[in-house]
């Protein structure tokens, strides 16, 4: 629980020291990348409460997945289909999806008890 | 057991590395919102056009008012003061000139500043109408007064503080003829003028329309004094 946190804080934390901007041209292609992350955290976290929480898995997802949604709407952008939008909806599907579940396992938790061998880390 | 641990440390450098990424977005997003965006420079540019509506509607309510004023003064003698002043559109005989950027093409290595008109082209011309005996000029719709400009404007002039840009047309009241004459002078500005490929057409007409002039008249430093006797040098 509280190592996530503290990475993310120090991600935080970093990316206001260092001075990186994205240009204008490629902003689009980053947040898809940055939304893609975004699940692949949430597809973890529930991958955690579900008990089936690969780290190889896991951080594979997270950088293939950014990077793939970025290529994928580069390549649209090249063939011009706009598949920004496309990347938007499936991805921002699948996070609530996961928080859904995600939600769904932490109460079934309270209410049952833990399953064996599985150390909560929410 | 150790599966989870080792997790724990995964998710905590893949969130590392997702702050990161959301700080720069965030940062990003703040740039693009603080940027003139099109959106915004369509936005102002509507606005502007409008602001000119408005403005032309007020000027012209102006001259209106301005005109009805006259009109309740005392006649006769203040109409023949605002006809001096240029603050009364005129009508007659004239000449009205037309003047373009050159269309010759220009070859490699010559400055194209030759082949574009300039202030002081104009301002010949103007000259030239003055000394033949204009008793009005307007410059593209602006009257031109004791104290109207004609000036470089970048790529533009600038009269009476209104820009324009090519091509000119100068109209003058006067004896036709004699404005005609002037202007197509042996040596005279029309003949330089097309050295330089300009194109200059000159037409004599009978019904020259002059504007008012529409800006406003201010005296901020000067004032009414009595006479005073000068030895002239």
């Amino acid at each position: 629980m509280v190592l996530p946190i503290l990475g993310l804080l120090a991600g935080l934390g970093l990316g206001y020291i260092f001075p990186v901007v994205i240009p204008f041209a490629y902003a689009k292609f980053f947040s898809v990348a940055l939304l893609a992350s975004l699940d692949a955290v949430f597809g973890g976290l529930k991958a955690t409460t579900t008990g089936t929480f690969d780290s190889t898995v896991f951080i594979s997802g997270f950088f293939l997945n950014a990077l793939m949604a970025a290529f994928l709407v580069f390549i649209g952008d090249r063939l011009g289909i706009d598949l920004y939008y496309v990347a938007l909806l499936a991805l921002g599907f699948r996070i609530f999806k996961n928080l859904a579940v995600l939600r769904r396992n932490l109460f079934n938790r309270h209410h049952k008890g833990l399953p064996q061998g599985i150390e909560p880390m929410i | 057991m150790k599966n989870i641990r080792r997790g724990k440390w995964s998710i905590a450098c893949v969130c590392l590395v997702l702050g990161f990424m959301l700080a720069v977005q965030l940062r990003t997003t703040e740039d693009i919102k603080s940027n003139v965006s099109f959106q915004r420079i369509e936005d102002i540019s509507a606005r502007l056009l409008e602001t000119e509506h408005e403005r032309d509607k007020l000027k012209e309510e102006l001259q209106q008012l301005k005109h009805q004023t006259a009109e309740e003064g005392s006649g006769a003698i203040s109409e023949e003061i605002q006809m001096r002043a240029g603050l009364a559109p005129l009508e007659g005989q004239g000449v009205k000139i037309r003047l373009d950027d050159s269309n010759k093409t220009m070859r490699s290595g010559e400055n194209p500043n030759l082949y574009v008109i300039h202030d002081d082209d104009l301002l010949r011309v103007v000259n030239e109408l003055r000394a033949a005996g204009a008793e009005a000029i307007a410059i593209n719709g602006q009257r031109l007064l004791g104290t109207s400009e004609i000036r470089c404007a970048g790529p533009t002039l600038s009269v009476n503080n209104v820009r324009s840009s090519a091509p000119f047309e100068v109209s003058a009241i006067g004896n036709k003829k004699d404005l005609e004459n002037a202007m197509k002078m042996r040596g005279g500005v029309a003949e330089t003028l097309k050295v330089w490929g300009i194109q200059i057409q000159i037409e004599p007409a009978d019904n020259i329309y002059i504007p008012a002039y529409k800006g406003t008249v201010r005296h901020e430093y000067a004032k009414l004094t009595e006479e005073r006797q000068e030895e002239e040098k």
